[in-house]
């Protein structure tokens, strides 16, 4: 009879529990929902074809940056170094495609390198993080600056136009209404989506973030988890980069400004925690995608330049004050 | 289990690891530029610490206690352009709108973080992109230069007393406010305390979300006084007055030491960290190191010395 | 099985352990027959627990041997032991809460759902459901493991460590550390059963404080001290009081829980509940506790008394009745509400909400009561100190100073500073919540000894506890509750105690 009892209890407390995950992974979409609706009201142009792909235009990039975070995040680590690769990367794509500082003309072949050198940017954080127990905050801080500056020396604090028509294509050209580079985009969510879901790096990511003394005690080899995932990361801000010198076509040492704050952003707006262990990479989506519908619907609605970065800075906390499950976290740093 | 005895005494050695950085440094610039050594060059690298010092000692009060503010570039910057819009009419009062602006944005954020519980990295964030479109607006997105009338109620940071400037005095004197206020206060205390294990402290009676408020209000303060300086020094008030200069201040904590978890740290480790990022800075020019490679220095130098300084002993997981 | 029954599964020999300054393991020797259960006592620092590291890989011995199904064999890894078919349930507090329980059954091994990269998911969970059934558990393997009580977790444990038998050869070896120091007594009964049930397919090496649930459990019983085994008895021979004198070198005292120290309590009513309740958790809880006075609360899991605990500390608040503590009637939303009308809670979780861990000893003792240290807005750190050092030597705190950080006190000093704290804050009600979970014998005494001290001088306390045992040793009055209500109450004044069966019958 005990055992009964006990039994209808742990039944009722899952089944609250499930509940409740389902309603605080859902937060976000109802948030997105809620101002897509807004937006509408305040001008039916939100609705248009056209605006769908500016959106998708204008999101691409954070999310691509997104998704690398995500994982860091996951783990319950942090990564600053996205400003960092991305412009390595795009100056150093800039620079071996077909361009307008030297006779380099490498054209699709030299996005290997690129994602080559996002991944070494990436597996020195995760290495010198694990190797020197640095935290990931300062060390990735530290590459942040690194990166930059050999952007900066590469070019010596001038800008090189990209010629390469492939490059180029990715922002102009388009399949099924949509640039290439959206669609690259989503191949990368959907690479990342799997990962997460269906390889042993996505699952020990999340008991890294769950617990990392007890992941090492089930024989989970942290240090590798660690570094894979920085390494990772590196590659999703190196393509960040490739999709940001196509857009832009042109690579320079500032092309990452403000991209590192605006990605974190985006990734806890979507749900995930900052603590690590919760959230998903299609939460990723959805917060790039509130960011991206927000900043949109501010150029629809006619708000001044110079009032946008405020009224996104209360609408961000307006959001992820919305859809944060209180029960589930009670310390919120 | 006795603790070994070896690690007893690195634990001892690791508290001095950031002056010990600092000093190394100071004697590296000067071998390769004896000039770096002399008084006169030392009493500049002091003043021109003195605003990173400021913004530095506002942060490590979030940082103690497991938060971080990243509103205050854009307080500091608003603080200059309050300033250089209301010194002519209003006077000295003008130093007071803009340290109560710093209240008043810490405030908002401290009410942001812990009623809505909206984490303070994203709080701070937003209350950031905030305090930057009001300087904007206030400024109409302009750089506003101090006329000579007006700079003379800057006197109080532009001047000096016995030879040594002004602002260095301003920077002792907020490092003995800051400490004692870190150190023998109930908040200094407490938050140490919530830092170091959050749910102890709160099982323990302590008004954890006041203490929150209380860190992110001093942040700003902090934050105003250094675009208060910052105007004073650069006789002008502009909204990205005092951008390039979050990253440097969350260095400086950690660098001197300050864990970027919490619980852990102190304004003195914070005012060695400042010395050391200016040190760093200010000698790679001196050396002569390639404009263009100071970034990559700097990067290098950042890791290798929280390598150096942080104790990990009282850090349980480095994440 | 019957043939090969004397020849050991595992045996050590000869194993040595040394650590800067302590020599942990003095040439212990230890044998596991197939189908055995073993039990293994001793006291906090007798070497119980680096025993048990050695075996699951963590640690690696200087000298002595470990067979392993009679070959030589050492453990590289904690993945090594597993391999080889070696596996250890924690206490509950391993499960990663984030992940499903089928994840946390196969983490670290996915490696055999995997094809190419991929992990088959649908495979990993029919082959959970089936590791859940050994253990005759039944959840949904997709559930996350937060939603999990903690006797199911605890069995999510055993499941996880039976997995091992699908790829080491031999016969399973499993290492029982503490299983049961969360679990309320019918889930203990549940635990026990699975266990036996499953002696055919592997031995256990059960390590526990509580004596008889290990002579309950065991065929035989190792019993350590200071580093080495001094005794090996059949459990069908022992009884706790022999085991707690081969453990302490000395007898269990009749004055174990101080029961001549129990004096009557005083008059004055410092704390009354009317009609109190709190969402379904506990409803319509009434009674009066006076200076001096130990009320201890029995009941199982989900009985209410839990929350009922937490309410006082101030951590959830009742949403019904009256709360009434010194004559006033308070509504407790946060613990500071709590400590501002004297009441002081030692959380079952001392390393969690006990103690700031980093902080030093001095820090932690004077953190609820600072007020009184400040000076015109400073502390006087002088004082400080010398409260801390007063209450360190008052309550016999073992620390290399009282600007130690409290990780590196034991377990015992952890919570003597947890209550030195409390005391220094003047509180007048203690609540107790599972004051001794995790502390050895002699620890226990010198808590029971304080406790005793503290209600002598007119503070109240409330005793939610581990066993039974200590519930009755302790209290003054016992109050039993079942799903949320107050089923018995009873006087347990020295010589008049309550016995268990009586209050098991209106526990369940």
């Amino acid at each position: 009879m005990t055992t009964q009892a006990l039994g209808a209890d742990k039944k009722a407390r899952s089944a609250r529990w499930a509940l409740r995950r389902r309603f605080a992974a859902w937060a976000p979409v109802a948030v997105l929902a809620l101002l897509c609706v807004i937006i509408a009201l305040i001008n039916p142009n939100f609705l248009s074809a056209g605006n769908f792909v500016r959106i998708a235009q204008a999101a691409m990039i954070p999310l691509v940056l997104g998704l690398g975070a995500t994982f860091v995040i996951l783990m319950g680590s942090i990564d600053l170094s996205v400003e960092g690769v991305l412009s390595l990367s795009a100056v150093i794509l800039s620079l071996l495609v077909l361009n307008g500082a030297n006779s380099n003309d490498f054209g699709p072949l030299a996005i290997l390198p690129v994602l080559l050198v996002g991944a070494a940017v990436g597996f020195v954080n995760g290495v010198v993080h694990v190797g020197l127990k640095t935290p990931s905050f300062m060390t990735t801080l530290g590459t942040w600056f690194i990166g930059v500056g050999v952007a900066n020396a590469l070019l010596g604090g001038t800008a090189v136009r990209i010629n390469d028509p492939f490059i180029r294509g990715l922002a102009i050209e388009r399949f099924l209404g949509l640039p290439w580079g959206v669609w690259l985009a989503l191949a990368c969510l959907a690479v990342a989506f799997v990962i997460q879901n269906n390889t042993r790096l996505g699952r020990y990511v999340y008991a890294l973030g769950g617990g990392e003394e007890l992941a090492a005690l089930s024989g989970i080899p942290v240090a590798r988890v660690r570094v894979l995932t920085f390494t990772l990361a590196g590659v999703f801000y190196a393509i960040g980069g490739i999709l940001a010198a196509a857009q832009l076509g042109l690579g320079n040492s500032l092309i990452g400004n403000g991209r590192l704050f605006s990605t974190i952003t985006a990734v806890v707006v979507g749900g995930t925690a900052l603590s690590g262990g919760e959230g998903s990479v299609l939460q990723t989506l959805v917060g790039v995608l509130i960011v991206a519908v927000l900043n949109n619907g501010m150029v629809l609605a006619d708000v001044p330049p110079s009032y946008q970065i405020g009224v996104q800075g209360l609408m961000i906390i307006a959001a992820v004050a919305l859809s944060i499950d209180r029960n589930v976290m009670r310390i919120v740093k | 289990m006795r603790a070994p005895i070896g690690r007893l005494e690195f634990d001892r050695i690791r508290q001095w690891m950031p002056i010990v950085t600092l000093v190394l440094l100071i004697a590296l610039v000067g071998a390769f530029q004896p000039g770096f050594l002399e008084p006169e060059t030392l009493l500049q690298l002091a003043s021109d610490t003195a605003v990173l010092f400021v913004l530095a000692t506002g942060v490590t009060f979030v940082i103690m206690i497991g938060g971080i503010d990243l509103s205050i570039q854009s307080m500091a910057s608003l603080a200059s352009v309050i300033v250089a819009l209301t010194v002519s009419r209003w006077g000295y009062a003008a130093f007071a709108f803009a340290i109560a602006a710093g209240i008043l944005a810490g405030f908002l954020s401290g009410v942001a973080h812990v009623r809505l519980k909206v984490p303070s990295f994203i709080a701070t964030l937003a209350m950031g992109g905030v305090l930057f479109s009001a300087a904007l607006v206030l400024s109409r997105e302009r750089s506003i230069t101090l006329q000579t009338s007006e700079r003379d109620y800057q006197t109080w940071i532009t001047g000096a007393l016995l030879g040594v400037p002004n602002v260095i005095v301003i920077a002792l004197v907020v490092l003995a406010v800051a400490h004692t206020i870190q150190s023998r206060t109930r908040f200094g205390r407490y938050s140490a305390a919530i830092g170091a294990g959050e749910p102890a402290a709160y099982a323990s009676g302590v008004k954890v979300d006041r203490q929150k408020i209380i860190a992110l209000v001093l942040s700003g303060t902090c934050a105003a006084l250094a675009g208060v300086i910052l105007a004073g020094r650069l006789a002008s008030g502009s909204p990205t007055l005092a951008s390039e200069l979050l990253l440097p201040s969350i260095a400086a904590v950690v660098v001197g030491g300050t864990a970027i978890t919490g619980g852990v740290g102190s304004i003195w480790r914070t005012l060695i960290g400042a010395l050391i990022i200016s040190v760093v800075r200010i000698g790679m020019t001196f050396v002569g190191v390639d404009i263009f490679a100071q970034n990559i220095v700097f990067g290098a130098v950042l890791i290798i010395a929280v390598a150096v300084t942080i104790d990990r002993s009282k850090i349980p997981i480095v994440k | 099985m019957s043939a090969s029954a004397d020849e050991p599964v595992l045996a050590m020999a000869g194993i040595e352990k040394s650590f800067p300054g302590v020599r942990a393991l003095k040439h212990v020797s230890l044998e596991l027959r197939p189908g055995e259960v073993v039990g293994l006592v001793g006291e906090n620092g007798a070497g119980k627990s680096t025993l048990m590291k050695i075996l699951s890989g963590v640690y690696q011995p200087d000298a002595g041997e470990i067979r392993l199904g009679g070959r030589a064999t050492r453990f590289a890894s904690a993945a090594d032991a597993n391999r080889q078919g070696v596996g250890m349930v924690f206490q509950e507090q391993s499960l990663l809460l984030n992940l499903t329980v089928g994840e946390n059954i196969y983490l670290g091994t996915e490696a055999q759902f995997t094809r190419l990269g991929l992990v088959d998911w649908r495979a990993l969970y029919a082959s959970a459901t089936r590791q859940l059934a050994k253990v005759q558990v039944d959840v949904d393997p997709r559930t996350r493991a937060a939603a999990l009580d903690f006797a199911t977790r605890q069995m999510v444990e055993l499941a996880k460590a039976l997995t091992l038998e699908e790829h080491a050869s031999g016969h399973l070896v499993i290492l029982l550390d503490e299983p049961t120091s969360v679990l309320e007594r019918p889930e203990i009964e549940i635990l026990f059963q699975r266990v036996r049930a499953l002696k055919a397919r592997a031995s256990f090496i059960f390590v526990s404080h509580r004596l008889s649930e290990v002579l309950e459990l065991s065929d035989r019983i190792y019993v350590m001290k200071d580093g080495a085994v001094v005794a090996e008895l059949q459990a069908a021979e022992a009884d706790v009081k022999t085991l707690h004198r081969l453990m302490v070198g000395r007898g269990l005292q009749a004055e174990y829980y101080r029961e001549p120290l129990q004096k009557p309590f005083g008059a004055d009513v410092v704390l009354e509940l009317d009609g109190l309740g709190r969402g379904d958790a506990y409803r319509d809880v009434s009674f009066k506790l006076h200076a001096g006075e130990i009320l201890g609360i029995a009941g199982v899991l989900g009985s209410g008394r839990e929350e009922l605990t937490r309410t006082l500390a101030g951590l959830r608040p009742h949403d019904r009745g009256r709360l009434i503590v010194g004559g006033r009637e308070v509504r407790l939303s946060t613990p500071a509400d709590a400590v501002d009308v004297d009441l002081g809670y030692v959380p079952r979780e001392r390393r969690v909400e006990g103690l700031v861990l980093f902080l030093s000893v001095a820090a932690n003792i004077t953190l609820p009561s600072l007020k009184q240290l400040a000076r015109r807005a400073l502390i006087d750190l002088g004082e400080e100190q010398r409260l801390a050092k007063t209450w360190v030597e008052r309550l016999k705190v073992r620390t290399p100073g009282v600007d130690a950080l409290c990780l590196n006190l034991s377990g015992g000093n952890q919570q003597k500073v947890v209550l030195a704290k409390w005391l220094n804050a003047k509180a007048r009600i203690l609540i107790l919540d599972h004051p001794t979970r995790g502390l050895d014998v002699g620890a226990k005494e010198e808590v029971y000894e304080l406790v005793r001290a503290a209600t002598g001088e007119g503070v109240a306390v409330i005793l939610t506890s581990d066993t039974l045992e200590e519930t009755i040793g302790l209290s003054h009055t016992v109050i039993v509750m079942r799903d949320g209500v107050v089923t018995y109450r009873t006087p347990a004044s020295p010589g008049a105690k309550p016995n268990q069966v009586d209050l098991i019958g209106h526990m369940v």
